[in-house]
């Protein structure tokens, strides 16, 4: 049991009262975002690790060959699963996925196939036969907002993935023939609402007082958004958020494709 | 274990990997890894990359698995879909259930249980890159992050393997040794009173060449021994008072 | 015999000597001690004990503790101290009656509150609660806890004086502030918790401190 939660809200929601956060970050400041790039390199196509404070989400993508569905022949195939490891957090358990990592790999999923970032028709290899990427994140320590990190993991991941070798019907694992077509970088922003005002990043006593979430992912325009958590948003307060996350998704891309 | 006679895994002496017949692969340890975990260690072993997380001791539900003489000590060795060139499907299969528990039993013969009844201790072992002896290394910083937990146990616990590849006996296999060698024998051991809590093996050795792999395995277990010592000792000096302000105790 | 000195750093497993006393973070084989965590040893004479270096917090008689009603029973309180086990707190050290405890502290409500008794299993006994109704509660590694307090109490009192806070300080890892400079009284608890093993701490952290409060 997780004590100091219970004081916790009252004492964030003054603080935050006053124009201030717990550890003194602005209420649009980003923790530290530090990206290790292939991570499991050795095996996989494509990986990063993301610390997000102290967030710590890994990313690795698994190229397959398989059927194309039926309705876009012509197009590669994209799947993401998430998976909330007990290793992260005394709250999490063993298990099938729950419906907090089901959220988690929808969101990132969208933001990744809704703005076309992977080049699927790239993908095609020949009648009935695509490239399938399965992109897995796995959490491995719960500091708040995992939406961010995982999706951050995500595309960081896609961007160094290295498409296998396909010869004579199989695939040649550990030989490599290319990168990943990739044609944009969405980035998912998470802002909550405490009391009367919108911070961005939440960690995890931020997260426990808050009223209600709302991540965006954008690129050049908005490609998904999900609201969460039990309370409710003024229209002013999306506009706003929809607003903080072009900005803050334009600084951390630079940091994504080490601009 | 394919004793496939195609494979060429020794030349001139030395293994695909430069490596001699009694040469364990580089080794890095660290505890303290994880902010959440109660306890621990991240371990890179050749190629393979470990981190393994302790909770507990803490209260054990659903209440009728809590035994009134001791904790229980539970592992979930895990695999991750992208630590393996052919993605491995989330979720335990056959393979990682049958580790989880092999490894529980060794760590459960050094760790006092009996401190604590009606409890549980988690350990998770996820691998992130996995090249061969991932439940050697994973064991091996199970310990560790059980001892950055400050669970009391009798004695560390030290895994390495052995095994066999063109009829030579070698110590610690990497990936393409254990895919086409002849015998792989992962091993761990309690290094104070030098006894075996894990040991398994398949494939083909006689008498001899089990005697030649149980020592090296052996040796390999006491060189990791050594290295696990020297990580926690860095790591506490980190963080214990060299003299002049009391820690109050 | 010993086999270490006072102040060496020991492991699981490490032989400490034989015919010595010990405590619970050894145990004793064959006569000859060991000890059962990674920590330094500390040699009085005979005896020999362990201070872990990690780990949880273990409950002590005598220890203040930040505590959250875990649950309410007839006739006591069950308390989570973020140890092994959840403490329990007999209805008397509140009321004489027979009321509905969840009167007086509920499922939820924070207390701080002393150990009385421990068992063998660390189980313990709470007694003289004190419900906190607001503030803030910070988490802190409990084997910090001695350096946030210092030397007779040396670190804590010139913390209080300086933020003007409200300190109170659970050897469980909890800390509750209230009132004052909250924020830099958090900011230099951390500060100690980063830094508990550099020699000359508390110097290091009364000139942080005038520098801090000075700019305001």
């Amino acid at each position: 049991m997780e004590i100091e939660g219970y004081l916790k809200k009252d004492y964030i929601t003054n603080l935050v009262g006053e124009g201030k956060r717990a550890d003194g970050r602005r209420f649009d400041e980003y923790r530290s975002i530090v990206l290790e790039n292939n991570y499991s390199g050795e095996k996989a196509c494509g990986s990063c690790l993301v610390h997000l404070g102290k967030t710590k989400v890994i990313a690795g993508v698994s190229l397959d060959i398989g059927e194309p569905y039926s309705d876009k022949p012509n197009d590669g195939v994209m799947s993401t699963s998430a998976e909330l490891r007990p290793i992260a957090s005394p709250r999490f358990e063993s298990g099938p996925p729950n419906d907090e990592s089901i959220e988690v790999a929808r969101v990132v999923d969208r933001g990744i196939r809704e703005s076309g970032a992977i080049d699927t028709k790239k993908l095609f290899v020949e009648d009935d036969l695509v490239w399938i990427a399965f992109i897995d994140l796995h959490i491995l320590d719960h500091c708040g907002n995992l939406i961010d990190a995982a999706g951050i993991a995500a595309i960081s991941a896609l961007l160094n993935t290295r498409m296998p070798k396909y010869e004579d019907g199989k695939i040649i694992y550990g030989e490599y023939s290319g990168k990943m077509p990739i044609k944009c970088v969405p980035i998912p922003c998470t802002t909550v609402k405490i009391g009367n005002s919108l911070l961005m990043d939440p960690d995890t006593d931020e997260e426990y007082a808050m009223d209600a979430r709302l991540t965006v992912a954008t690129t050049d325009i908005v490609n998904a958004m999900q609201k969460g958590g039990n309370g409710a948003f003024k229209e002013e307060e999306i506009m706003s958020a929809v607003d903080m996350a072009f900005e803050k998704g334009g600084q951390i891309r630079k940091i994504v494709t080490g601009d | 274990m394919s004793g496939d006679d195609d494979v060429i895994l020794i030349k001139d002496g030395k293994r695909l990997d430069g490596r001699g017949f009694e040469e364990v692969r580089n080794i890095k340890m660290e505890v303290s890894v994880l902010d959440r975990a109660q306890g621990s260690a991240y371990i890179e072993w050749g190629k393979n990359r470990i981190i393994v997380g302790v909770y507990g001791p803490r209260e054990l539900h659903p209440k009728f698995l809590q035994d009134p003489t001791k904790a229980m000590l539970r592992c979930v060795y895990n695999l991750a879909p992208f630590s393996v060139e052919e993605r491995k499907k989330p979720g335990p299969d056959r393979r990682s259930v049958e580790i989880s528990k092999v490894a529980a039993e060794a760590l459960s013969s050094v760790v006092m249980l009996e401190r604590f009844p009606n409890t549980v201790i988690d350990v998770f072992i996820e691998v992130l890159q996995a090249d061969a002896g991932t439940r050697c290394a994973g064991l091996t910083a199970a310990s560790l992050a059980l001892a950055d937990a400050g669970i009391p146990m009798k004695d560390l616990v030290a895994a390495c393997s052995a095994g066999k590849i063109q009829g030579q006996v070698v110590v610690d296999l990497m990936k393409e040794e254990d895919n086409f060698g002849q015998c792989d024998l992962p091993m761990a051991i309690v290094p104070r009173k030098k006894e075996v809590v894990l040991l398994q093996m398949d494939g083909k050795l006689t008498r001899e060449e089990f005697n030649s792999a149980y020592a090296l395995a052996f040796d390999g277990c006491m060189k990791v021994y050594e290295l696990q010592k020297n990580t926690l000792l860095a790591s506490m000096k980190k963080f214990v008072g060299e003299g002049g302000e009391e820690n109050g105790d | 015999m010993l086999n270490v000195k006072d102040r060496d750093l020991v492991l699981p497993g490490q032989n400490l000597g034989n015919e010595l006393f010990f405590d619970l973070n050894c145990y004793s084989e064959d006569g000859v001690v060991y000890s059962a965590v990674e920590g330094m040893v500390r040699v009085d004479g005979r005896k020999v004990k362990v201070v872990p270096s990690s780990g949880g917090y273990i409950p002590k008689e005598e220890d203040v503790v930040i505590g959250v009603v875990a649950e309410v029973l007839s006739g006591k309180w069950l308390i989570d101290i973020n140890s092994a086990y959840l403490c329990s707190m007999r209805g008397e050290e509140v009321t004489r009656e027979k009321k509905d405890l969840s009167q007086f502290y509920k499922a939820g409500d924070v207390i701080t509150a002393k150990v009385a008794r421990v068992n063998e299993v660390y189980s313990c006994e709470l007694i003289k609660p004190w419900k906190m109704e607001s503030g803030l509660i910070i988490d802190v590694n409990p084997k910090r806890i001695p350096r946030v307090v210092g030397k007779q109490k040396s670190m804590l009192n010139m913390l209080r004086e300086k933020t003007g806070s409200r300190i109170i300080v659970g050897q469980n890892g909890k800390i509750w502030l209230k009132d004052g400079k909250v924020d830099l009284a958090v900011k230099t608890i951390k500060r100690i918790e980063r830094y508990a093993q550099k020699q000359g701490l508390t110097d290091m952290i009364a000139e942080s401190l005038a520098r801090e409060t000075a700019s305001n």
